[in-house]
């Protein structure tokens, strides 16, 4: 078990004891969508703090903790009666989370009062030190969230990130997200009926009409991973120290790791995505396997020359 | 082996509970699972339970047990032990639950741990299509976060050189978290992700400057931390790409190419972006500013071996 998912699990019993305690009787059914727990993952936690308690260790010494028919029990355990303050990363996710979502544009009042709460006790000389900002929602993260809630076809005019062409497709948007400073919506696609992921800055038009779609049960978590196939054309880079932050921001996958170079394998669709990468890159990235991409490289460098001449 | 997070929660009631601050030999005598190992065994699982101790939250401090400072040992006082209660209302709480549970920093739902220990999450809280992932390493962005709360100084290492800084706040944007400091030189921007070797000086270090605003100051640098002096570029768009480089700057544009001034405090990061277009957006000047992309340009066709 990694340490995070060790704090995790005590921050929830931390949690979870002084709530029974102050909440005598509270079904199981409650405890477990409160916590998030499943019934399993609840027996377990019970069990751990049922062998809990003061030096000595002997019965009455020792917390009780069960489920009695359907509701939750803990008791002797007066210690836990408050529960303890957050740890600076749960302060800052609870906080950064309630202002991301106020500010882009889906706050509410109840939402503002509770970070203007939460403020005074987690920030006590220190709040207007904290910071987020998702940048720019634009009405077309607003449309199509509003879409996927309602679970409305939209029609989108995209400008594909990894061939430079403009399509127009009907979606099916599951949901909006955004990560690395980027709105994203993950959707069925219509035109090559498969799941998709489209940047939102690169979709230039979206309507949304009256037909609606059926979604999945599931969710898949979004990302914006790539899932490499066939046809992928392939490049193998080396990176100088400047250019690491490309691992941050692509599924790459690393081969080598030599004294300051970084090799890397990168497949995409096609050579676009790769080539115009190397040109940001200069000097501090050479391409040393994949021919497609090195043709592609080379015309780009020749339209920009003539360009720039 | 015992249990770790027995062994965690049996510490810290003992902690809790103890009139007086307890010595590692005590609590290695008195909580199960510490007792029967060696020397050593013993120090590394001490450690690590400790650091878990701190990253939960839990103000532990060592103490001097004489007036010698022979020994020392630990303690946790219930009143810092616990939160304040911050009155939230089911309302609030409902907003807050499902703010939790569609925001991310770096993959992993700390707000959501955080409110676990405020109640857990509001019952019957609809799910939303929407979601954010605010990247950052946690233990890192916890430390620094930390040390603008109890406004400690900071030293780490940032671009290989070593700084001394008063942490002033953080801020989210672009995709990045910022630290925004005070050092010798007045105010500085700091990107998280290139912070290394951090560690906090003592708490009320320093005072804040009235009225700041992380966000102001990061709205000053257009294009990330400004390394160079600010300049002005022209650049064109052409149709193609217009729309969307519209929408990035946040200027209007109905159609046809776009022709807009821009301002550039980091060279290296905005000839990046203007090369992510392709051929369809060029530098009209200022001259240095083009050649120097030209010079990138013909680096990376030049390849390998040059």
């Amino acid at each position: 078990m990694t340490s995070q998912r060790t704090v995790s699990r005590l921050s929830r019993i931390l949690g979870l004891i002084p709530y029974v305690l102050a909440n005598p009787g509270v079904g199981i059914e409650e405890v477990m969508e409160r916590f998030g727990y499943s019934r399993d993952e609840l027996t377990r936690d019970l069990n751990a703090v049922f062998v809990c308690g003061l030096p000595g260790y002997g019965p009455g010494e020792l917390m009780e903790a069960y489920i009695d028919e359907d509701e939750v029990i803990i008791d002797s355990a007066d210690y836990f009666s408050r529960a303890p303050r957050l740890s600076p990363i749960e302060a800052l996710g609870l906080l950064a989370a309630g202002l991301a979502v106020s500010g882009s544009g889906q706050g509410t009042p109840a939402l503002d009062s509770a970070i203007e709460k939460l403020s005074v006790v987690l920030l006590p000389e220190a709040d207007d030190a904290l910071a987020v900002d998702l940048t720019a929602t634009s009405d077309e993260v607003t449309t199509l969230r509003r879409a996927a809630s309602e679970h409305r076809v939209a029609q989108i005019v995209y400008r594909s990130l990894s061939r430079e062409e403009t399509t127009s497709r009907d979606i099916e948007p599951w949901t909006v997200f955004s990560t690395l400073g980027n709105w994203y919506v993950m959707a069925h696609c219509r035109l090559v009926d498969d799941t998709r992921t489209f940047r939102i800055d690169r979709i230039r038009e979206v309507t949304v009409g009256e037909e609606l779609f059926d979604p999945p049960d599931e969710i898949p978590e979004p990302g914006v991973g790539y899932t490499p196939s066939d046809n992928d054309v392939q490049a193998v880079i080396e990176l100088q120290p400047a250019a690491r932050w490309v691992l941050e921001y692509y599924p790459v996958e690393v081969i080598s790791e030599k004294g300051s170079v970084t090799t890397i394998r990168f497949s995409a669709t096609d050579a676009e995505l790769p080539a115009r990468l190397l040109l940001r890159l200069g000097a501090s990235a050479s391409l040393v396997g994949g021919e497609e991409v090195a043709a592609r490289v080379k015309d780009l460098g020749a339209a920009l020359g003539a360009r720039y001449r | 082996m015992r249990n770790v997070v027995e062994r965690v929660l049996n510490t810290l009631i003992y902690l809790l509970q103890s009139p007086r601050p307890v010595t590692a030999e005590d609590i290695r005598r008195t909580v199960p699972g510490y007792s029967q190992d060696s020397d050593d065994a013993f120090h590394r699982m001490f450690e690590r339970d400790k650091g878990l101790l701190r990253q939960l939250g839990v103000p532990l401090k060592l103490v001097a047990l004489d007036a010698w400072e022979v020994d020392h040992g630990y303690t946790v006082d219930p009143e810092e032990y616990a939160m304040e209660d911050p009155g939230l209302t089911a309302e609030e709480r409902a907003a807050l639950s499902l703010a939790a549970t569609m925001v991310q920093v770096g993959g992993s739902h700390f707000g959501l741990d955080g409110l676990r220990k405020l109640g857990g999450a509001e019952r019957g809280i609809a799910y939303e299509p929407f979601g954010a992932d605010l990247g950052a390493e946690g233990d890192l962005l916890g430390t620094i976060f930390d040390a603008v709360v109890q406004r400690s100084q900071l030293e780490f290492v940032y671009r290989d050189n070593p700084r001394t800084v008063n942490p002033y706040g953080i801020a989210f944007r672009r995709g990045h978290w910022y630290l925004v400091g005070g050092g010798p030189d007045g105010e500085r921007i700091y990107r998280v992700d290139r912070i290394t070797d951090v560690s906090a000086g003592e708490a009320g270090s320093f005072r804040r400057p009235d009225g700041f605003d992380p966000d102001a100051v990061l709205r000053a640098h257009p294009w990330e931390t400004g390394v160079d002096d600010v300049i002005e570029a022209i650049v064109t768009f052409d149709p193609d790409v217009a729309w969307w480089a519209s929408r990035t700057l946040g200027v209007d544009y109905s159609d046809g190419p776009l022709e807009v001034p821009i301002p550039v405090s980091n060279r290296d990061a905005f000839i990046g972006w203007i090369l992510s277009f392709g051929p369809s957006a060029e530098i009209v000047s200022p001259p240095d500013l083009r050649d120097e992309l030209v010079g990138r340009v013909k680096a990376a066709v030049a390849g390998p071996g040059r």
